[in-house]
């Protein structure tokens, strides 16, 4: 009688381990989903520009640095951080290339859902998602960091704030030195 | 009020996930995919596989699946796609080498081991009922008096 309750002690103790551990993970956190293509080439693309229809492909890109943010119209998330995305194009726009790219939307929602805000920079349109999952995107918004040489610098997951992309834009377009009086 | 603004926002389609057309494949290959789909986790789900989940991250990879499919790419060939960029952390069964071998074979020895553990458990009261049911030892030649006379009382 006592070995059997020493047993049940020792299993409710581990299954008291194993959900204190469990219930410490945030389900929703995609910060858990490793990402292997930090500090590697980006994954050769080829889309179009939803606005205009016209081909975007990276080797047009080649040689200049630039910035993807994954969005989608669905995603509320999205629509929080579009002033921030939108205030780095204007503000870094003169050294680094922004693009948007609509993710797992209709053209029709995504480009109503611009028509309620201002956008300087183009929107690609990425019908079957291969280009989101080549660079191996886990949902929106996601924000890339591409340098000069096709070098994927950074991935920011979740809606991006001002302070998080000027530092990223830093790491792949240092600012110019500035000419002293 | 707020039921039927809600379902009106959702009719609207601008707060759900748009489903894309997809163009599937002949049935044989579209067979491939599911299966291959069953092997990927999904990035947003807890535990689910990407053919088993609706959400969008879960379409676009099973989407992508399709088009290596389609491209002629080989099971191993679309296994390492996904790895190359997710790790092993893309497959719902890890491979079974180096220290995930600990995965593979860590049910079968805590399945051994709690078979041991239970097969002891139940062998030790049989060995000590046993042990009383054992027949009295014979009374010393030397028996002590007070007890030699309380077995003879309980004789009668």
């Amino acid at each position: 009688m006592k070995s059997w309750l020493s047993i049940a002690a020792l299993a409710a103790v581990t299954l008291m381990v194993v959900f204190y551990r469990a219930f410490q993970k945030d389900p929703g956190s995609l910060r858990e989903v490793p990402f292997l293509l930090k500090g590697k080439p980006a994954p050769a693309f080829a889309v179009t520009d939803l606005q205009t229809g016209a081909p975007v492909t990276s080797e047009q890109l080649r040689g200049q640095p630039y910035v993807l943010n994954f969005w989608a119209s669905w995603c509320g998330p999205c629509q929080v951080e579009h002033a921030a995305v939108e205030w780095g194009a204007r503000t870094y726009g003169d050294r680094v290339r922004f693009f948007g790219v609509v993710y797992e939307d209709t053209q029709e929602n995504a480009k109503r859902d611009l028509t309620r805000r201002a956008v300087s920079f183009p929107q690609l349109w990425d019908p079957k998602s291969r280009m989101a999952v080549d660079l191996a995107t886990t949902g929106v918004p996601e924000t890339y960091f591409i340098d000069a040489s096709g070098i994927i610098m950074d991935k920011y997951v979740g809606p991006i704030d001002r302070e998080a992309l000027a530092y990223l834009v830093g790491r792949i377009a240092p600012p110019r030195a500035e000419a002293r009086p | 009020m707020i039921a039927l603004a809600l379902a009106t926002a959702l009719m609207l389609g601008d707060y759900a996930p748009q489903k894309m057309a997809e163009e599937m494949l002949p049935p044989e290959q579209e067979a491939r995919v599911q299966r291959l789909g069953e092997q990927f986790r999904c990035p947003i789900c807890q535990g689910l596989s990407i053919a088993a989940s609706s959400s969008p991250a879960a379409r676009a990879e099973l989407n992508t699946v399709r088009a290596l499919v389609r491209e002629g790419k080989t099971d191993q060939e679309i296994r390492d796609y996904f790895v190359s960029r997710y790790g092993e952390w893309a497959l719902l069964s890890p491979k079974a080498e180096g220290v995930n071998w600990l995965v593979w074979l860590g049910p079968a020895f805590l399945l051994i081991g709690g078979g041991f553990t239970i097969a002891r458990t139940l062998r030790g009261p049989k060995a000590s009922t046993a042990a009383a049911k054992a027949p009295a030892a014979p009374p010393p030649a030397e028996e002590d008096e007070y007890l030699r006379r309380v077995r003879e009382e309980a004789d009668r």
